[in-house]
């Protein structure tokens, strides 16, 4: 904890510079800059088309940058192949519960481990998941298409934790989920934030988000809105404007 | 799961019963037919384990990779070619190919070992070509393939100082393959599909069908996983065309083409192309009504009605019906498993209804 409430002790464990990213000839980011460090949960706000979820794939390496920098770990990744960049510990929970639908649930969290870590290692890892995620032991040999959206977002988070990455990105882990679920989600990113895990969480439900963040960025339209402590954001910016448009925010 | 049970509940329960049942199945039914001694239907059920040969390869690539290989009967050609030309004795060859090549006319290896050799070829040449092609996924990939299968064909078919060209190529004056050997390689390269299936190569490779981006989000080389599942498909192709060429005695490069590729898919499609359960049941369905349909056929155009052709009409609708109605075929998808079979047993007689009319669809 005491990194994340003073975070210039340490450098950054990731860092991206006036990121510009375009599909085709429609511009998604502008050149955006955040920085995360070591033991950090960043939690990135704003609405659908802000760039939020363009910022995670870029990083990830999905999407390939026009300009701007990536810094991870002190390695420009900018540009490399998202397997690449996997290998150096970034691990992206993507939206839409992307899970392997027609493999197991112990195959989808054996390809998660893939790579990073040994046999051995991974059977311990596996207790530690059962642990965290108590429902995937009862269902580990089904298809992890059969699972519940909940469980298939539980599943997705678990295949990027047993990679133990140096930064866990998370794409709208809430979203399309009941709201019993949205809270079991909360809960159990609270509980990754308890074991000093990395965290880039990207979240259109910003209320629940800036509760857990230590701190914030908000996007609109790909540039950089705001960035700093979470409480200060509901003061400094009209997050009204931002949301519904700009112009005259709050008359509703 | 790992403490008080026998091993022959883990047994039971674990993933591992799937390539006994089909193992045993096949034994008994080879032995079966054999024990028969009626040269008619051995002949059908030599072929058909050939053929299962040729699927589970087909199925290797396909069923974990997602992408339709058009290409694989042209290494199955290979095969074929390459290892007759390793077996076949220089004298024998000079007579038969006066046209071929010096230092292939030299070539002389025993048998078993020829076709090695020729599966060894075929992979090699698969080896060479396919790095870039690993690129291509979905319709782009499967025209490629399908590109790929007409060069191919082409140069056996026109390259007569190697196959004779569009002349008969007689391998030999007598069948060197019999049902035992076809039997003996067919369960090995059971165990050999199920063992790739169940690698961490095949459990990336069956990632990269499910979700490509994910895939490689989760650190997995897509091109790197799909190469080495389309080198060893061909392997198996090459394997197979050598037990074929050496059975049927005289090839030509036409039988290695798109219609065999048809067979070879409605067969895994039938079955359920995403296990290797479906490759198994799908080659033992289309056989048998393959060979139903030609009966009765020929009954019909005794009877004056001239049907030649109507079985591959009925199989051509048998592969729409399913890819509309049953895309993952009769297995749907799943493993042969006996803690599936144990399941099934205890699940009231309707289901079992429901299921067994699904099973005979295909010999309607």
């Amino acid at each position: 904890m005491s990194q994340a409430s003073d975070p210039k002790l340490s450098d950054p464990i990731l860092s991206v510079k006036d990121l510009v990213v375009a599909y085709g000839s429609v511009r998604a980011l502008h050149g955006i800059s955040l920085e995360v460090y070591p033991g950090e949960l960043v939690s990135v706000c704003g609405v659908n088309g802000s760039g939020k979820s363009t910022t995670l794939k870029t990083i990830a390496g999905i999407l390939k940058p026009q300009s701007g920098q990536i810094i991870f770990s002190n390695k420009s990744i900018a540009g490399k192949k998202p397997e690449q960049i996997h290998k150096l510990g970034v691990a992206l929970v993507p939206e839409g519960r992307e899970i392997f639908p027609s493999l197991t649930v112990a195959e989808n969290l054996r390809i998660g481990a893939f790579g990073r870590y040994s046999a051995k290692q991974f059977t311990l890892d596996l207790e530690d998941i059962y642990a965290l995620f108590p429902i995937l032991k009862q269902r580990i040999n089904q298809a992890g298409g059969l699972l519940s959206g909940g469980e298939q977002q539980m599943l997705a988070i678990a295949r990027a934790l047993i990679s133990h990455p140096e930064l866990l990105m998370m794409d709208e882990p809430s979203l399309g989920l009941s709201p019993t679920m949205v809270d079991t989600i909360f809960e159990l990113i609270a509980t990754l934030k308890e074991r000093k895990i990395t965290i880039l969480l990207v979240e259109q439900n910003a209320e629940r988000a800036l509760q857990i963040a230590d701190r914030a960025y908000l996007l609109s339209t790909g540039h950089v809105k705001f960035a700093g402590q979470p409480a200060d954001m509901q003061s400094t910016v009209d997050i009204t404007a931002v949301y519904l448009g700009e112009g005259k925010g709050g008359e509703l | 799961m790992n403490s008080a049970k026998s091993t022959w509940t883990r047994f039971i329960d674990s993933k591992y019963s799937t390539p006994a049942i089909l193992i045993t199945i096949l034994i008994v039914l080879d032995s079966f037919v054999w024990w028969l001694n009626i040269p008619f239907i051995e002949d059908i059920c030599t072929v058909a384990t050939i053929t299962l040969i040729m699927v589970l390869g087909f199925q290797l690539f396909m069923g974990n990779s997602g992408i339709l290989n058009w290409s694989y009967a042209g290494y199955i050609g290979i095969g074929a070619f390459a290892s007759a030309i390793f077996s076949m004795t220089p004298e024998f060859k000079a007579k038969q190919i006066p046209v071929m090549y010096e230092f292939l006319v030299n070539l002389h290896l025993p048998f078993p070992l020829a076709l090695i050799a020729g599966a060894l070829f075929a992979a090699l040449v698969a080896a060479v070509i396919a790095w870039p092609l690993m690129r291509l996924t979905d319709s782009v990939g499967a025209i490629t393939q399908f590109a790929l299968l007409i060069v191919i064909n082409t140069m056996l078919n026109q390259w007569q100082e190697v196959t004779n060209g569009p002349r008969t190529f007689t391998v030999s004056m007598g069948r060197i393959t019999d049902i035992w050997l076809a039997l003996f390689v067919a369960v090995l390269v059971i165990l050999a599909v199920f063992w790739f299936k169940e690698s961490s190569v095949g459990l990336k490779l069956r990632a990269s069908r499910d979700d490509r981006y994910a895939a490689r989000s989760s650190g997995i080389n897509i091109i790197a996983v799909r190469y080495y599942g389309y080198v060893t498909s061909a392997f198996i192709g090459g394997l197979a065309g050598g037990l074929f060429a050496h059975y049927i005695v005289s090839i030509t490069a036409m039988a290695f083409y798109m219609g065999e590729v048809f067979v070879l898919l409605t067969m895994t499609i039938i079955g359920g192309s995403m296990s290797v359960s479906g490759a198994f049941f799908g080659t033992l369905l289309i056989t048998v009504s393959q060979q139903l349909l030609r009966q009765l056929e020929s009954i019909v155009t005794r009877s004056g009605f001239e049907a030649s052709g109507t079985t591959d009409i009925v199989l051509g609708l048998l592969m729409i019906g399913f890819l509309a109605l049953l895309p993952n075929g009769v297995t749907r998808g799943k493993e042969l498993s006996l803690s599936a079979i144990k399941r099934f047993l205890r699940i009231g007689n309707n289901r079992q209804k429901q299921s067994k009319g699904l099973d005979q669809k295909p010999s309607n």
